[in-house]
């Protein structure tokens, strides 16, 4: 009596534990921290140094801003989107905030104030173009990628930001605690939020349904175009913040800050390697962090072994590659994904 | 109105689906005649109000070498777009070609061969785009986005700190700033290259499938269409044109760039959609993709000409980009499915109040 019943009691036991291990292996989250600590792991065998202190203390801060780009970027694609428009808004809130700063001395929540709404500004351009007129996103961002970029040109009208006040320097570059530099707070902290709405808001939960199934969302009650329409919003908003983050950590902004440095490159890696689709519905805002960590110590990685800067930008379209690969789910028909893309209704 | 009460039976009658056809081509041609008028329009303008950008006609001529480079490359993303996809590692394909003929030249290889191998090379990168795509079926946006990065560090890699640059006399003026009498040997090329893709893509069964693919990917596999060869084929196209981007910009500036080529991106995109290529794939012609290279090329032209930055001149474009496309989709909304038949109906009833029977 008591045997069978152990029996029957292990038995589903035992399956949902392999089920569980089975969903672990696939789990994009946890693929990534063995791959962080397989890298980890390799350079520091190589190079004992990249595991001191300071140097994962640097590789966390480098990663905040590709993060909050990310976590934007990761509710548009959730939602079929893309934001290929993210380098220049971060470019924009740094040369806007920056030049105050430096000759008037902002206040630094007057900046944060000033980037939100150069973030919502250009966000809402990008939502009216993708959800009003119903331009293809990347099409749209592509476009608004040019416009904001001349934009910010503009702006910068040649000049430099090299000189930011102690207080912005402080945010950008002190630790809360040794070790736990202020960025990685802020980060993680916006990071938490935007997981928390998306999991348990109804907008978050909207945001999936469109992303799923346009069709369906509408048939439910779901405004559509309007929940991608806030997609961009929020992507434009994060984007101004992760420029006053830049501006914060590296001290310096101009005309080029963000399109030069590829960051629309690296928000898009760092969502993919997190495990969200393009096809939209799948994936989530703590694989993009985890994705932008793994970016961060697969680059300096990379520089600990000698491989010449120039190739950064190769390394990254490797992963992306890599990425695409080994995840099956992508394997969708490409067009029929951008055909539904532009969120019919 | 009277027309309308006399002939009530050609309203009830339903739009038949090649009468829909017909009108969507109908509509493409009226977007190559649109686009016609905004290009004279361009030209008159700039020629009015900009000194130095007519010249007598030989000026307009010769300011066409800055930027049939970048026709080049839409001529082949308009091939890939076509089909539904994209193939975002053009621009820096380009550089990529240029890079590998140049250093291939230095290298002590006879300038013509260098250009050939360049171009294999370009053709079998865009071989290798199409198969990751089509063989892992993954989206054509990531595999090109990843591939413009790597291309990009391989050409900048290749370079070196200072590419080469001084090709011979004969290739600069070939594939660069020669001309023969008052027309630029570049003109010439484009031509040809024009000539060929749109005899391909309106002419063969290639370029049949190539659309039907973009219009009904399932459609054209049921109708025994190689659905992945065809799309491994328009990548090599447009990896093959990117490559002779790329030369005509060696050419034209008599160097190597590797820092140029990503900038070729957003204006070959801009031409292909502007000049009417459904970015969903299935529709669109070459004939709008050739005049929007125009159109887009002497507006940029005409704005630096007139002492206007580099990037404002592509803050313009992406603005054109936004503006004909909201344009455009505003139409095809308009004239959605029920509104197509309204449209034909109308035509008819103009049909009959010509028609005295």
């Amino acid at each position: 009596m008591s045997t069978t019943l152990s029996v029957e009691k292990t038995e589903p036991g035992g399956a949902i534990l392999r089920d569980v291990l089975r969903k672990a292996i696939r789990l994009r989250e946890l693929q990534l921290v063995v791959a962080i600590a397989v890298v980890v792991a390799a350079s520091a065998v190589a190079h004992p140094n990249f595991i001191s202190p300071g140097n994962i203390s640097f590789m966390l801060a480098d990663s905040v801003v590709t993060a909050v780009l990310a976590t934007g970027q990761t509710i548009v694609v959730l939602a079929k989107g893309i934001d290929l428009s993210v380098a220049p808004i971060l470019g924009i809130a740094a040369v806007v905030v920056g030049f105050p700063a430096q000759n008037h001395n902002l206040p630094i929540v007057a900046a944060l104030g000033l980037v939100v709404l150069v973030g919502l500004v250009l966000g809402v351009g990008n939502g009216l173009f993708v959800s009003v007129t119903r331009i293809p996103p990347i099409i749209a961002t592509l476009a608004t990628l040019s416009v904001y970029g001349g934009l910010q040109f503009i702006i910068a009208n040649g000049q430099e930001v090299v000189n930011i006040p102690n207080a912005y320097d402080a945010l950008g570059n002190n630790d809360v605690v040794s070790g736990i530099p202020w960025v990685l707070v802020i980060g993680v902290g916006i990071a938490v939020v935007v997981a928390l709405f998306l999991r348990h808001t109804n907008v978050g939960r909207a945001i999936y349904a469109v992303g799923n199934n346009a069709g369906a969302a509408h048939r439910s009650g779901i405004p559509v175009q309007r929940v991608i329409f806030a997609t961009y919003v929020v992507s434009g908003v994060l984007a101004g913040i992760a420029g006053l983050l830049y501006l914060c950590h590296t001290g310096s902004a101009d005309s080029t800050t963000g399109t030069d440095s590829n960051v629309n490159l690296t928000s898009i890696a760092a969502t993919l390697i997190g495990g969200t689709t393009l096809t939209g519905g799948r994936g989530g805002v703590v694989g993009s962090v985890i994705g932008a960590v793994f970016l961060s110590v697969a680059l300096t990685a990379m520089v600990f072994a000698r491989i010449p800067a120039i190739w950064e930008p190769a390394g990254v379209g490797l992963l992306i590659l890599l990425a695409m690969v080994t995840d099956r789910h992508s394997s969708n028909l490409t067009a029929r994904a951008r055909r539904h893309r532009q969120g019919s209704t | 109105m009277t027309a309308a009460a006399a002939a009530p039976g050609a309203e009830l009658r339903p739009a038949v689906k090649s009468e829909a056809r017909g009108d969507s081509r109908r509509r493409d041609r009226n977007w190559v005649l649109a686009l016609v008028a905004l290009l004279a329009a361009e030209v008159v303008y700039f020629s009015g109000t900009v000194p130095g950008f007519f010249g007598g006609g030989t000026g307009l001529l010769a300011l066409t070498e800055q930027f049939l480079d970048v026709g080049a490359i839409a001529l082949g993303l308009a091939v890939v777009i076509l089909t539904g996809e994209i193939d975002l590692s053009a621009g820096t394909m380009s550089s990529f070609a240029g890079i590998v003929m140049a250093v291939l030249w230095r290298d002590g290889l006879e300038i013509w061969v260098a250009v050939v191998v360049a171009l294999l090379l370009s053709a079998a990168v865009g071989a290798l785009n199409g198969l990751i795509i089509t063989v892992f079926k993954v989206d054509s946006l990531l595999v090109t986005l990843a591939m413009q990065f790597i291309l990009g560090s391989v050409a900048t890699a290749l370079g070196g700190a200072s590419p080469p640059y001084g090709f011979p006399k004969s290739f600069v003026s070939i594939a660069g700033t020669g001309t023969i009498g008052p027309v630029p040997n570049q003109l010439i090329v484009f031509a040809v290259l024009a000539l060929v893709i749109s005899l391909l893509v309106g002419r063969t069964r290639v370029g049949r499938s190539l659309t039907l693919i973009g219009f009904n990917r399932p459609a054209a596999r049921y109708s025994g269409i190689r659905v992945n060869r065809t799309i491994v084929g328009a990548f090599v196209v447009s990896g093959l044109m990117a490559g002779i981007g790329g030369i005509l910009v060696s050419g034209l500036y008599n160097a190597a760039r590797d820092d140029i080529g990503n900038s070729l991106l957003l204006p070959g995109i801009t031409i292909a959609v502007l000049g009417g290529v459904d970015i969903f794939g299935g529709k669109g012609r070459i004939s709008g993709v050739i005049v929007a290279t125009f159109v887009l090329g002497f507006l940029t032209e005409g704005l630096l000409v007139a002492g206007d930055s580099s990037l404002s001149a592509t803050m313009v474009t992406g603005i054109l980009l936004l503006v004909c496309l909201a344009f455009k989709i505003g139409l095809d909304h308009r004239r959605g499915v029920d509104d197509r038949a309204l449209v034909s109906r109308r035509f008819r009833r103009l049909q009959s109040i010509g028609d005295p029977s």
